[in-house]
């Protein structure tokens, strides 16, 4: 049987130290062991039993549930104040045969792996590795669970193929107690798995996109996320390179995305007109004299074993990391002296952005590698189409400089995701994003939350429709939020909902967060029929 | 003559505590996680085992016998510490060898990872 264990806590914290927050119960459960001889499908069915007697619980005791992975964002989306679930050890992993296939798919087998909710990114790159296969894209590091990913929108920076949900095609949901609470869904129009392979999971089969895209992004608030079904693909190689380019050039890739004329000059490279798969750009908002922004490109390359001979280990050398009490020394400083931060900034800026010219080839794995910071930090990250990019840096950058705070800025590229409440909901969403340490809001510097209401603002008066990354800093509480960034979309997230919990169940699955937000509270009658 | 004694006062505290620490890590394997707070913010989300001996003789440091770890499920290990201090050194140089300070930390592969 798989076991829980349930501890009294008072407090519970994120990754980032973005809290804490006040908690009651703090629960973490195991598979049943090894030893018992149990296949992984019984154990994932055993322990799917487990998930629904502490949601019964929970629901008896009228308290909140909710799992957490990693813990990573920064936001209090993964924080519920009653019963916390720490799924990081119900790891179970599956591929995905011929004879499991739907009939009308058209997913290739191979391709396909059904992972359990705890399964971190690290390690699932690492199975796919040892099958040849690659996921196809994921966050800057790779410490989040797969369903800590997909809830709140995990992103990179690859233009043509999205966020870590966008190559989810499947999702084994647990939305209450009862045996009918344990769901498959899957897009119609895109099935993958056979019925008789869900029921062997106990798992009732629902077949809808609407349903399907609504649940992806599920913000925590659609049930337990017991598992999902990956697309994978073949293994790749990429090549990545940061140099310095004009300002102006960099801008106009960024509003354009057009890659066709432009050659990065990469040394021993033929890039030129090539679209890359990955393009960031870094920028200090307190250097407004800065001709020429660093860029970091990465191309997508041919696997073959031998590519470290060619170009040495891709995985950074930990030394290379800042030194962290360095960092706290210069906000030390800067909460004294908030005028301090643009010279800080500056001084800090060759530990801060990434090296320049130095090509780095490797797996997908390895160029995302594991974080090298990991105390008190926090980051704004702004979706805004990307033909705005420019402009919203510019907008953005410039309230940075009246309200200095210690980060720096760096823009992203993502293609459009098909989840309800993705904050990737332009064609191609540029995240214009500042990352940088926590400072004290007693101290002289602007209090975060008061930061990033004026960054709101300054996007709402200049007319810049955008969206904020779920996992990110804001001021979740601003008015109508929500509403303003996603439109008649919430109404359509709200009915799923509405469609996939009772009532006691979405107050299980409910957290301040989502109160805050207004996305705790249910669609009237009449505005169902309506969507 | 008072200064200076402090100064060599403060001077022997901090020797006796100034310390580095090497650090293996695999690469290709997953880490096991624990849900941390405070601590070292190099180790934060890692499930951080300690060993428990301070001090040793000298035969567990330079014969055959080892330090037992029981405690990783996967029966893998993902990274090792080992922590030196002058205060170690010092103990090991007056006991002629005989004594040794030992500061090991270690977090495994996560179980199921592979």
């Amino acid at each position: 049987m798989a076991t829980t264990k349930i501890d009294n806590r008072t407090r519970w914290d994120t990754l980032h130290k973005n809290g804490p927050f006040p908690l009651k119960l703090f629960l973490t459960t195991k598979l049943e062991k090894n030893s018992s001889g149990l296949s992984g499908f019984e154990k994932y069915k055993d322990v799917a039993v487990e998930i629904q007697k502490l949601i019964q619980q929970a629901a008896d005791s009228n308290e909140q549930f909710r799992a957490i992975g990693s813990k990573w964002s920064m936001s209090n989306i993964a924080h519920c104040k009653d019963r916390m679930h720490y799924n990081s050890y119900m790891n179970l992993k599956f591929p995905i045969f011929e004879g499991e296939m739907h009939q009308d798919s058209n997913y290739e087998h191979s391709n396909l792996f059904w992972f359990q909710c705890g399964n971190q990114i690290k390690e699932i790159s690492l199975f796919l590795e040892r099958r040849g296969k690659s996921l196809k894209t994921s966050g800057a590091s790779n410490g989040q669970t797969i369903a800590g990913c997909i809830s709140t929108g995990v992103h990179g920076s690859t233009i043509d193929v999205g966020s870590v949900q966008d190559y989810v095609v499947g999702l084994n949901l647990i939305t209450g107690p009862n045996p009918e609470d344990n769901i498959y869904l899957e897009r119609k129009s895109r099935p993958a798995l056979r019925d008789t392979y869900v029921q062997n999971l106990n798992a009732r089969v629902i077949r809808d996109d609407e349903t399907f895209n609504a649940a992806l992004v599920g913000l925590g608030s659609m049930g337990f996320i017991h598992g999902v079904v990956l697309e994978a693909e073949n293994l790749f190689l990429l090549h990545r390179y940061v140099k310095k380019i004009d300002k102006a050039k960099a801008l106009q890739l960024a509003n354009t995305l057009d890659f066709s004329n432009y050659d990065p000059e990469i040394p021993g490279t033929d890039f030129r007109g090539v679209r890359p798969f990955h393009y960031k750009v870094f920028m200090n908002p307190y250097n407004t004299d800065e001709e020429k922004y660093a860029v970091e490109f990465i191309y997508k390359m041919k696997y073959y074993e031998d590519y470290k001979t060619d170009f040495g280990n891709p995985i950074p050398f930990q030394k290379e990391f800042v030194y962290l009490d360095l960092l706290y020394l210069f906000i030390k400083i800067a909460e004294k002296f908030p005028k301090s931060i643009p010279k800080l900034i500056n001084l800090l800026k060759s530990s801060i952005l990434p090296k320049e010219e130095k090509t780095t080839v490797g797996k997908l794995s390895e160029i995302f590698w594991d974080t090298g910071f990991q105390g008190k930090a926090f980051a704004c990250s702004f979706g805004v189409d990307h033909t705005h990019s420019s402009k919203a840096l510019e907008l953005l950058a410039k309230l940075t400089r009246e309200h200095p705070v210690p980060g720096i800025f760096a823009m992203r590229f993502i293609k459009k995701s098909e989840a309800t409440m993705a904050f990737s909901k332009f064609p191609f969403t540029c995240m214009v994003e500042i990352d940088g340490i926590q400072w004290s809001d007693k101290e002289k510097i602007i209090g975060l939350k008061e930061y990033s209401k004026k960054l709101i603002g300054v996007l709402k008066d200049n007319d810049i429709p955008f969206t904020i990354h779920w996992g990110k800093n804001a001021d979740w509480e601003f008015p109508g939020l929500v509403e303003h960034m996603y439109g008649n979309e919430v109404k359509k997230w709200k009915k799923i909902r509405n469609k996939l919990l009772t009532i006691p169940m979405q107050d299980v699955f409910s957290n301040a967060f989502l109160d805050s937000t207004k996305l705790s509270e249910p669609l009237a009658a009449d505005e169902d029929l309506i969507v | 003559m008072r200064l200076l004694k402090i100064t060599l006062c403060f001077g022997l505290v901090w020797t006796m505590t100034s310390c580095y620490s090497v650090r293996f890590q695999v690469e290709n394997g997953q880490w096991e996680p624990k849900d941390t707070e405070g601590g070292d913010p190099y180790y934060s989300g890692y499930y951080v085992r300690t060993v428990q001996k301070k001090v040793v003789f000298k035969k567990l440091t330079t014969g055959a016998d080892y330090f037992n770890i029981s405690d990783c499920e996967s029966g893998a290990l993902h990274t090792v510490e080992y922590r030196n201090t002058f205060g170690g050194i010092l103990l090991n140089l007056v006991t002629f060898g005989g004594r040794k300070k030992v500061n090991v930390k270690y977090v495994c592969i996560k179980e199921n990872s592979m």
